[in-house]
């Protein structure tokens, strides 16, 4: 177990981040999500041990390893790798690239070998291993640097952006190694990333930061549904209401609902939206300047995103009455 | 012109026929410099790579002075060692005064900031993500700073030419504590200055090709290596 302990990170005086706690299980699969800024790289380089915090302590398996001691240091951090958001490849082919860790570890050889053609053809990058870091477009070296991570065979895997440069099919491919990767010998994977489809996809544990702090307000309004045959427009039960959805997709999904695509209204709506629901507001919060998270509870809790002038408009404080609407389109399937 | 001439043709005639004085001389140099060089830069690389790399009190400060040093004047350097060396000096009873080892220490104390302070900037131009991910994928130590060294590679190269170049180069430290004794610690620079000084142009002309050889065959040799390094 990889734990953050009261800790806090500052720059120049300036905090960017501040946790109570933060831990990775054995096995898990977390997302972090956030805006640019909200601490995610920090947070990650601080679980990977490569910055000490200014205050409060990282663990793993309960022993201190952010102490100025070394030894426990340099232990942990052999089972533990981040692989960054835009990760630079060492002088040397990509197969050189992809022994690094191994050989750190005196593995050399036919075994070490052996485990750098295995991780390539996981990783659908065997046609790469002789060639050299300015022969690769950016996509490739996200692809071989998370290679390079994995030879490895880390207990806990630290992601940084692992997409940013790749298109969708080789994020997908990307994902779905990772997935396979932590089925076959469950590796905990910890990745920070601005695209909520995939932490949606991916991520059993999805934590929100938010100004260097785990945001109460989780970027999901996320339900695990069983979607019926039929009509591309369905409606499916979701606890005691039904949203409607477009797809035509059938059986086990999760909908999302982005925050942003919700109407909020403190009148009774007439609208072209095939899912209008009506309940109270339960909290508001603001994780920045400007903009405020609705949580109002419809039958289940939906959080929407508007600005400060429109909640100032609607009068919106916990206990109003008011209204959610969005189309049924807009809801995601994953 | 007459004078230039001349002394162009006296000096290829004394590098030609292999001039055993010319020839004595520019062995000395060759030994003094690669020991001087390879002595400095074994001394003031680390110090640059921990200068660069690590944070602690003092960095600051340490890193002034090494910059300073570089334009520490070379007759100073050797003023302070004659004193050190002199038999009435506390180093006095090695008897190196008037060696060449005298001359080398001279040397690498010229040679070991421009060791200390490249090094450091060569080793600050690195990409920090180098280290980092040296670091998370398991490396100690040595192996990081191994790592972080073959990317600096080309700056690292260029320490070492540059304190080849100091060394090389250098006469007043040379001078005062080696003596410029004939056969025993006469240097490219000291004897280029002996001769002018006795009017035997050409020999300084011969001696002075020699020198320039000698930096030029340096640098192609280090610049031919760059080359067949691959990123």
């Amino acid at each position: 177990m990889l734990e953050l302990a009261a800790v806090r990170q500052a720059y120049e005086g300036r905090v960017v981040l501040d946790l109570e706690r933060f831990a990775v299980a054995p096995g898990a699969m977390i997302a972090i999500v956030g805006h640019n800024g909200s601490g995610k790289s920090t947070l990650l380089r601080l679980l990977a041990l490569l910055e000490r915090p200014a205050a409060g302590e990282v663990r793993w398996d309960g022993a201190v390893v952010s102490s100025p001691r070394v030894r426990p240091r340099a232990a942990a951090r052999r089972r533990i790798t981040l692989v960054e958001q835009r990760p630079v490849l060492f002088r040397g082919t990509v197969r050189a690239n992809i022994g690094f860790g191994l050989k750190v570890r005196g593995q050399r050889g036919g075994e070490a070998e052996k485990t750098v053609t295995a991780v390539a053809e996981r990783l659908g990058i065997t046609g790469l291993l002789e060639r050299r870091r300015h022969e690769l477009s950016d996509g490739e070296v996200q692809r071989v640097a998370v290679a390079r991570a994995l030879a490895v065979a880390p207990d806990v895997l630290l992601l940084d952006e692992p997409v940013s440069s790749a298109d969708r099919a080789a994020a997908q491919a990307l994902y779905g190694a990772l997935a396979e990767e932590r089925r076959a010998r469950g590796l905990a994977i910890c990745l920070a990333s601005h695209q909520l489809e995939d932490a949606y996809r991916w991520a059993d544990d999805i934590r929100a930061l938010a100004e260097g702090r785990l945001s109460p307000v989780t970027p999901e309004n996320l339900f695990r549904v069983e979607l019926p045959a039929g009509d591309e427009t369905k409606h499916v039960r979701v606890g005691p209401i039904a949203i409607a959805v477009t797809t035509a997709r059938v059986g086990p999904a999760i909908l999302a609902v982005p925050p942003t695509d919700i109407f909020v209204s403190t009148e009774p709506l007439v609208s072209s939206a095939r899912n209008v629901f009506t309940g109270q507001v339960t909290r508001l919060v603001r994780p920045r300047p400007g903009v405020v998270h609705v949580a109002a509870d419809v039958g289940v809790e939906l959080i929407a995103v508007i600005t400060e002038e429109a909640a100032r408009d609607l009068a919106l404080a916990p206990g109003s009455r008011v209204t959610f609407a969005f189309k049924a389109s807009a809801v995601r399937v994953f | 012109m007459d004078f230039l001439g001349e002394g162009l043709r006296r000096a290829f005639q004394l590098i030609s026929s292999a001039d055993p004085e010319v020839y004595g001389i520019a062995l000395l140099t060759v030994k003094v410099a690669v020991v001087a060089t390879v002595i400095a830069c074994a001394l003031g690389m680390p110090l640059g790579f921990v200068l660069a790399s690590r944070r602690f009190w003092g960095r600051r400060a340490a890193l002034t002075v090494v910059n300073t040093a570089l334009a520490f004047p070379t007759v100073v350097v050797g003023l302070l060692l004659y004193g050190l060396l002199s038999r009435r000096g506390p180093l006095g009873g090695l008897g190196w005064l008037y060696t060449w080892q005298a001359i080398v220490i001279g040397d690498v104390i010229l040679a070991f900031p421009i060791a200390a302070a490249l090094s450091a900037a060569a080793v600050q131009g690195v990409d920090p993500r180098i280290r980092r991910t040296a670091e998370t994928l398991g490396a100690g130590a040595w192996r990081t700073a191994w790592t972080v060294a073959r990317e600096a590679r080309f700056a690292l190269a260029a320490v070492i030419t540059a304190a080849f170049g100091q060394v090389v180069a250098e006469v007043g430290a040379a001078m005062i504590v080696g003596g410029n004794i004939r056969g025993a610690t006469r240097t490219l620079t000291t004897a280029v200055a002996l001769s002018t000084a006795q009017g035997d142009f050409g020999l300084a002309l011969a001696l002075g090709i020699i020198l320039v050889v000698m930096a030029l065959v340096v640098n192609v040799a280090l610049q031919l290596l760059q080359g067949r390094g691959h990123a």
